[in-house]
Parts: C-alpha cells; structure tokens; sequence
C-alpha cells in the first residue's frame, strides 16, 4: 500500500482531473487535488505577472547592471578621495605623543560652514548687528551677520510666533465650553482644513503671495501652525475640570474672566509646553521648505547637491544634524520641565540627533505624531 | 452683618426631588446645615450661591431678592475649586474679579487695595508667608485656607461653605473650622456652612438647620441641638457613640472635649 510505482503516476490524476473511485473519501480526494491545483495556476499567473511589470519598471528607469561597474570608482571617490568628496580624508593627530591617524578632514566642512556663512560671520567696522545701536566710541564695532543657520532658525521662529495667536484664538474657539456646539465647529473645522494640508504644500500655495523666499516659509509654518496647536490646545481644554471653574463664577466674574482664570489657567503649563514642541516641530519644517526653496540650510544643501560638492553638503548635513537635534533636546527639557506631575519619556541625547532626518521629512509632510 | 432669608426654596432634578420646600432665615450667624450625604445640603448652598437654579422659591440677602453667581456671596468649596498652577495670592486675588474689567485683571492691574486686601485675607486664614506658594504644591487644608481667603476678598456680605473639611485630616479640619469661624467673625461675615461631622458643627456652629430628604427637619439654636435630634437626622446607626458619650466619630477633633459635653453646653 504504501510507496508508488512510476507506472502508477498519472498526470490527470495528480492534477485532480481523473476520479479515482466512488467512496466519498476518494472523491474527496480527487476534489481536494483539483483545488491546489488551480492554487498552484494563480500563483503561476500572479509570479509572472509581477515579473512583467518588475521588467518593465526596470527598463523604464534605465536600470543597468554595467553602469553601476562604471560608476563604481566614481562612488567611492565621492565618499572619500575625489575634488570634494563626503569624507575627505585627513589626519588625527594625538596629543603629547605625536602620533596622526587617517581620519575625517573637519577643517574642509568647517571651511566651507565659514566660507558659505552657514552659521554666522563677525566683521569688524559697523556697529553691533549693523543697527547702529552701538556707536563706536570705544571700539571699531562690530557687525552680526547671520548664516543660513539662523535663517532656519528665523523662519521656524517667526511662523510661530505670528501662528501662536492665531492657535490661541482657533482653540479656544474651537472648545465646546467656551463657544457652544453648532458654533465652534466652524472653528475646527478650519483647522482641520489647515491640518490637511501639509506645510510643504501650504508653502506652494503661498509661492504667489511672496515669492521662493524665507518669507514664505516663514508664512507656511505661521499656517500650519495655526492648525496644529490650535488643535493641540482644544485637545488640551477638553480635559479641564468644572472645579475651578466653578470656583472662578462663584466670585460673581464676568463670562469673559471666566475663560481665562477657571479654563486657560488650567493648561497654561501644558500651553507652554505644547508651544515648545511646536517650535522644534517648525525647525524640522523650516529645514525641510529650505530644500524646495524657502532658504536657510536646507537651500544651501539643495543648490550644493546641484553643483555635486559632496563635502559641502555634509557640511550642511551636520549643521541640520545640530541644529535640529539641539533644538529637539531643548525643547524636551522644557517640557519635561513643565509637565513635572506627568510621565514624560525623555528623548536620549543619541536618539535626538540620530532620528532628526527621519522627524524632519515628517515635520515637513505635516505628520507629527503626539510626544 | 447680614441676612440670609430661604423662602419655600424647592430644586427638583428631573424626577429627583432634592430640596422640598424648604424655608429659613440666618442672621448675623454662623449657621450649619446638618444632614446625611444626599440630604440637598449641597443643593441648598449652590442654589443660594447661583451656581444652580432653584426650580421655586425666593432667596433674599438683607430683604433683596438675589439670582446668579455674585461677588457679596462667598463660596467655598469642598474641593477648593483652587487655580492650581498659579500662587495663593494670585488665587485670593481672583476674589475680586467682579470689581474689576477683563483687561485689568488680565493685567494684574487691580488697584492696591485689592491686592492688599488679597493678602490681608490670607493673613487672616495664617497663609500671609506662603501667599507666593504655588496651590498645587499646597496642602489639602492649606488650599481649603486659600479659598476662604478668595472668599474674603470678594468682601461678602454671606460665606458659603460646602463641606470644607469633609476631605481634610481631624486635625486639619479643625484648623480649617477654626480660620473659617475667625473669618466671618472678623469680617462680620453672615456664613451658611454644610457639614456631616456633628461634632464640629456642635463645637463651631451657632444655629442648626437639619435636612433630610431634601427637607427641613429642625432649624434651632445652640442650646436647643440635642442628641434626639441628631438620632432622628441619621437614623440610630451613626448616633450610637453620641448618645453613649463615647463619640468615636474618626472626625473627633479633641480628645478630652467628649461630643455630648458639646451638645449639652
């Protein structure tokens, strides 16, 4: 019974197609045999289906195993060797004993951070800031002049500032308790609009309204800004206690006292603390609009990617690194701070700078998740 | 020094009949409102502070009819209804909203007076070092002091109180009563306080308004409360110590000062 003769085998029967006897187990069989059988088909036709479009992906984007032979010399000299490469190589030198090791050039992206003005310059002559606060009676002066850093910085700070208000007023307008059910729907409403779009694209709307420049972004961010702390803040309202609220009426105080001594003194700590993350959040955006246009440092990488000056952008790579990284830690502390009845998990130092390009292109999207 | 008349007051809550015509009348007293938990005490003292509205029936301060949260009717709370983030002045300052616009007080631009007044309400409850203490780092029967401060600064011709001490410690409770009976007497404040503990009612209070079931059982005098009518507010249970005079109400607030040797005096 057991084992088979090659006479045995038949195709049909293998496949299911031929009945092998009457009992229902038999039959049973031969139907249970048909079933795979059309499985093993589809799959077939699914492989050979992902193979043709595979092929013709492959095709379309001019996919050439030969190329990446060709190339293959030319990669390794933008990383290391080459006129401007990723790393270009230099030396480090121990103290006290005299001894170098190869090691990463920091002077080169240093020059270039210098050259560029990615951080910030001091040039004698003028006065302080070029503002002419200072006269020079005792000194030459000085003048400030602001790298690409700043103007990140600047951008991400003066969208949230100018949207802060705007957050205020849309969330606490948007709060049941304050402004009564069909009314405040208005409200979220536009802030869910707002929300929707993402701060990139809110930038290319605004294009026509002030050009490819900082000012833009900065106006981006003042948008997006206004949908998503304005919503924070709603949020936060939800959750305010009758209590004091209560205590704050039963003074005889007006409606409009009410809202800010019962409710708003509730989540003033919270309200802080939502405005930090916001911040740090518009630094990752204000990075991310600086690559399609809205200055700072994520131009100056975007126009070295285009001249193919490898270390210049690393350069600039470092400094979003930095920037972003020590932006995000500060802001942990600030709310870690402030929230100090609460659990709130701290960021690690490493885990700050190592998730910043990861944070950034969700901060430019418009996906922030809550901290 | 005030009065404080109810007029056949009456809350129903949908089908719930919480207070049933109830009347009275408190002048220049410190006046408690005795009653189990769910009685209308609570009813009683947040339909004369407008926080709810009566179904029927007058309240009259000093023979004027009043409606609404006002600042002449102090209200404290049993769970302080404190600002918590903000400091204790800052929470006895809010007692004088009313008498101020949105942008002053937003401001802090009350006038000396106020501000003065704020601190001197908290010297009054024995806060006067801590006034710049955040409440919320605060002890329960601190906080329970900052809203008695916040109801002096409202300069009330009436203090409300809704059982101030019924989440504190029996020392705490104590020392609460104690400020509270010293704020309406300094002040020459007229005060309706709920309690459920008999022996601090006994010890502070000068009139006695019994409610049960949302109605009047007894309004009497100091001299007039007697362990009967206690037995009759709470039923047997709870009155079995007072009536042995061996109290063991965990609320008993001085050891050798026995419950009934408060009632009979």
């Amino acid at each position: 019974m057991s084992g088979r003769t090659p006479g045995d085998w038949s195709l049909t029967e293998y496949v299911g197609l031929e009945e092998i006897g009457d009992s229902p187990v038999e039959q049973k069989l031969t139907e249970l045999k048909w079933q795979s059988t059309k499985r093993r088909l589809y799959t077939l036709l699914g492989l050979v289906g992902v193979g043709v479009v595979f092929g013709a992906s492959l095709d379309l984007i001019n996919f050439s195993i030969a190329e990446l032979i060709t190339q293959w010399p030319q990669f390794l000299e933008a990383l290391t060797i080459g006129e401007s490469p990723y790393f270009p190589p230099g030396e480090l030198v121990i103290p006290f004993v005299g001894l170098s090791v190869p090691f990463v050039d920091f002077g080169a992206y240093w020059e270039f951070m210098m050259e560029e003005n990615l951080i910030l310059q001091i040039e004698s002559g003028g006065s302080l800031l070029g503002l002419g606060l200072l006269p020079p009676l005792f000194y030459d002066g000085i003048t400030i002049v602001p790298g690409a850093m700043f103007a990140t910085l600047a951008v991400a700070v003066a969208g949230s500032v100018l949207g802060m208000p705007l957050a205020l007023f849309f969330g606490v307008m948007s709060s049941e308790r304050v402004v009564p059910y069909p009314f405040n729907f208005v409200f979220r409403a536009t802030m869910s609009l707002i929300r929707a779009i993402p701060g990139l694209v809110w930038f290319l709307i605004l294009i026509p309204l002030a050009g490819v420049t900082t000012f833009t972004a900065a106006l981006a961010i003042m948008v997006d800004t206004t949908g998503y702390l304005g919503r924070l803040f709603t949020d936060e309202l939800e959750e305010i206690s009758d209590g004091p609220i209560e205590g704050i009426r039963s003074t005889g105080a007006s409606k409009a006292q009410i809202v800010p001594f019962g409710m708003l003194s509730q989540v003033f700590r919270q309200f802080i603390a939502w405005i930090a993350f916001d911040l740090e959040h518009n630094v990752r955006a204000a990075i991310g609009l600086g690559l399609i246009g809205g200055g700072g440092l994520g131009l100056e990488l975007y126009t070295q990617r285009q001249l193919f000056r490898y270390t210049d952008m690393m350069a600039c790579i470092i400094l979003i690194f930095l920037l972003a990284g020590s932006v995000e830690l500060a802001s942990q502390r600030v709310r870690s701070y402030l929230r100090e009845e609460e659990t709130e998990s701290e960021t690690g130092v490493l885990e700050a700078f190592v998730t910043v390009p990861q944070k950034i292109v969700s901060s430019t999207l418009g996906r922030r998740e809550r901290p | 020094m005030s009065t404080l008349k109810v007029e056949k007051l009456t809350k129903e809550y949908g089908d719930v009949v919480a207070l049933e015509n109830v009347s009275f009348e408190v002048e220049d007293e410190f006046a408690v409102l005795l009653g189990e938990s769910g009685a209308g005490k609570s009813t009683m003292l947040r339909c004369v502070n407008g926080l709810t509205e009566p179904t029927s029936g007058g309240i009259y301060l000093d023979g004027e009819p009043i409606s609404g949260s006002r600042s002449d009717v102090g209200m404290i709370f049993q769970q302080h209804n404190l600002v918590e983030g903000v400091s204790a002045y800052l929470n006895a300052l809010t007692g004088s909203l009313d008498r101020v616009s949105v942008l002053t007080s937003l401001l802090q631009w009350q006038s000396r007076e106020d501000k003065l007044r704020a601190l001197d309400a908290l010297e009054t409850v024995g806060l006067l070092d801590e006034a710049g203490q955040r409440v919320s780092q605060m002890s329960g029967g601190q906080q329970q002091r900052v809203g008695i401060a916040r109801g002096l600064v409202q300069d009330p011709r009436l203090l409300l109180a809704d059982e101030p001490v019924a989440s504190l410690d029996p020392a705490s409770a104590e020392t609460v009563m104690g400020y509270l009976k010293k704020a309406a007497t300094e002040h020459d404040v007229t005060a309706l306080v709920s309690l459920h503990q008999v022996n601090i009612a006994a010890y502070f209070g000068e009139r006695f308004i019994g409610l049960r079931d949302g109605e009047k059982l007894f309004d009497v005098g100091r001299d007039e409360l007697t362990p009967d009518l206690i037995d009759e507010l709470y039923g047997d249970v709870e009155t079995v110590g007072l009536a042995d005079g061996h109290g063991d109400d965990p609320a008993s607030f001085d050891g050798e000062r026995d419950t009934e040797q408060v009632i009979s005096q």
